[in-house]
């Protein structure tokens, strides 16, 4: 309970400071988004994108 | 006529109003109305079948079952999140469109310029074009690199030393577009054994630096690389 | 000011009391149906606008709704079958892997006649190729330099800059080389054509050995049912293990034609992977936010909703009797 109350008034209680808080977690949380997203995404499609099969082709590059 | 009209309907009205056999609340007549005190807000319609709409709902379901600042501090939450997740999503579509400006990735492909400089021997020019402009490329021999070092940079208009000018001594790379007016400069030619510009007599050394005419700055030296040995990259 | 709006007032005042007699008997006039329109100008107004109505639609569809259409099934050409491709799914991106083999197939067969002018060499690097093998591609190639000091242009090995070389010169070139017919740019393909990649597939591997009875195939033409009109100038080029596919995957006409028609989808649209990527992160944030967004909503109207309004009649002994 206590902790909730300092989390209020620490964040919650000033519109300036509920505006600092919301526009740096806007930041955060779209780096964070965007990573976990890229990665949802390369689960999905695993082992069909070019990263996936690039490393065939540079090895074989190389030994020629 | 008018005044008759309305009379008798008001009369019409009151009459079948204080025939009902209710309590009604018609504020137009006959207010006997149910004294059962201003407490209870609960009253009986005088409709037929309006029990369902006029019956005071119980809302208590509303109420939240948790302790009230913990609803406080979790409606706040809801409403910062949503504002932040559309901050974000406002920043993304905003950046996209500025990306739109950016040059696109045609134009991308062509601001570089690959030169194989093995097949450039030494003492000689060659002049490619890069962006719209010619680029001059001199493979310089031991003694000029020497003769551009000699030079007492102090007394240039432009004073630049000749390893600032260059990444690699044997390798000049720079802009053929005279400072002066824009001309293109010729080869091995002028009084100090550079480029001599045919406009208005601007003469050029060895390092690419002015050494007399009207030109007030040296000639220009674009961004360059050599990925490789033999590569030069510019742009 | 003052002085002369307070005029005007009392003006009204003096105006309203002289015309009273007047707005009454107006009044009442309104109120009797007497003045009301007649039903006949009514129905012919009504008949009117229906006409105007109904007139408009059939005109608006004289001039633009019918649409031609082909006089037979022949005309028409078959209905390419649906296939099930991975890549058309909503998340999917393309199989490179496919792109790849596919490219061969254009490069080893399909390059022969047609075009892929839309695109540079480099999109294949990061895609389908490692940029040595690209720049390896590309310089197999002449290109035409800028002019000289002499104003002569001369002739240079390709760069990732530059476009896929067409087979011809011109389109007169590509006609006069294949007897009329014009083997077209196949760069947006995919798109260009009814039916897509199934389209593509079905004509691709939809020759008949021979050209069922009674069809009629004109000369230099070959039959195939999915192309419109039946007569197509371009033969059957497909066939089983024409290429060597470096992957080691068996070179079937089918598994052929379904890494080229990919490898075609992906020349008409490179930037799909991108754009399905972005599209699914744009999915999940807008419906994350519409449920925040309902819910801010049912808790801003929350107290409007839950609060009661109940008329608690005052005692009789309170009310001022009207009358």
């Amino acid at each position: 309970m206590a902790q909730l109350g300092t989390v209020y008034n620490l964040f919650f209680r000033r519109n300036y400071a509920m505006l600092a808080t919301v526009f740096t977690t806007a930041f955060a949380w779209e780096m964070l988004y965007d990573n976990t997203m890229n990665k949802v995404w390369d689960n999905i499609n695993k082992g069909r994108q070019w990263k996936d099969i690039r490393q065939k082709y540079i090895q074989g590059a190389d030994d020629e | 006529m008018a005044p008759l009209t309305t009379l008798a309907r008001a009369a019409v009205r009151s009459s079948a109003a204080a025939s009902l056999p209710v309590r009604a609340l018609s504020t137009s007549a006959a207010c006997s109305v149910a004294a059962s005190g201003t407490t209870s807000p609960s009253y009986s319609s005088p409709f037929k079948g309006a029990q369902k709409s006029t019956q005071v709902p119980d809302f208590s379901h509303y109420m939240a079952k948790s302790s009230g600042s913990t609803n406080q501090l979790f409606g706040y939450f809801m409403v910062g999140t949503l504002g932040a997740i559309s901050a974000a999503g406002a920043k993304s579509t905003i950046q996209e469109f500025l990306k739109n400006m950016a040059a696109s990735a045609d134009v991308l492909a062509m601001a570089k310029v690959e030169v194989d400089l093995a097949a450039i021997p030494e003492g000689k020019n060659v002049i490619i074009k890069w962006r719209g402009k010619p680029v001059f490329i001199r493979h310089r021999t031991q003694g000029e690199i020497e003769e551009a070092n000699k030079v007492n940079v102090s007394a240039l208009r432009d004073p630049q030393a000749d390893e600032d000018r260059v990444k690699k001594p044997e390798w000049l790379v720079m802009l053929g577009v005279c400072t002066h007016l824009g001309c293109v400069p010729i080869g091995e030619a002028g009084d100090f054994g550079g480029w001599f510009c045919p406009c208005h007599g601007s003469h050029y050394d060895i390092s690419g630096r002015i050494r007399k005419g009207p030109a007030p700055l040296n000639l220009e030296i674009p961004v360059y690389d050599f990925p490789e040995d033999d590569k030069l990259v510019i742009g | 000011m003052f002085a002369r709006s307070g005029l005007r007032s009392t003006q009204r005042v003096f105006a309203g009391a002289r015309n009273g007699a007047i707005n009454v008997t107006k009044r009442a006039a309104s109120t009797s149906s007497g003045a009301e329109a007649s039903p006949v100008r009514l129905n012919i107004a009504a008949a009117a606008s229906t006409a105007v109505a109904i007139g408009s639609i059939a005109w608006y569809y004289h001039l633009y709704g019918p649409t031609a259409h082909a006089m037979t099934p022949a005309e028409e050409g078959l209905h390419a079958t649906k296939y099930p491709w991975v890549h058309q799914q909503w998340f999917k991106t393309f199989d490179h892997q496919a792109l790849r083999r596919g490219f061969q197939v254009y490069r080893e067969v399909c390059a022969a006649c047609h075009s892929l002018q839309r695109v540079p060499y480099r999109a294949f690097v990061g895609t389908i190729l490692t940029v040595d093998e690209a720049k390896a591609m590309a310089e197999e190639n002449e290109y035409d330099t800028e002019p000289n000091d002499q104003g002569e242009i001369e002739k240079r090995p390709g760069k990732l800059s530059d476009y896929l070389p067409a087979p011809y010169k011109n389109d007169e070139a590509a006609r006069f080389a294949n007897n009329g017919a014009l083997p077209p740019d196949l760069s947006l393909m995919v798109k260009a054509r009814h039916g897509g990649c199934d389209y593509i597939f079905s004509l691709l591997t939809g020759y008949p050995d021979e050209p069922p009875a009674g069809a009629q195939v004109g000369a230099g033409l070959n039959f195939n049912p999915y192309f419109p009109g039946t007569g197509i100038a371009m033969a059957r080029v497909l066939y089983d293990d024409l290429v060597d596919y470096e992957d080691g995957t068996r070179a079937s006409t089918s598994q052929m034609a379904k890494d080229v028609t990919e490898f075609l989808n992906w020349a008409a649209e490179p930037e799909m992977d991108d754009r399905k990527r972005t599209g699914l992160k744009v999915l999940v944030v807008t419906s994350i936010l519409f449920a925040a967004t309902v819910w801010v909503k049912r808790y801003k109207w929350a107290y409007l909703k839950s609060r009661k309004i109940a008329y608690a009649p005052p005692k009789d002994a309170n009310v001022q009797h009207r009358q």
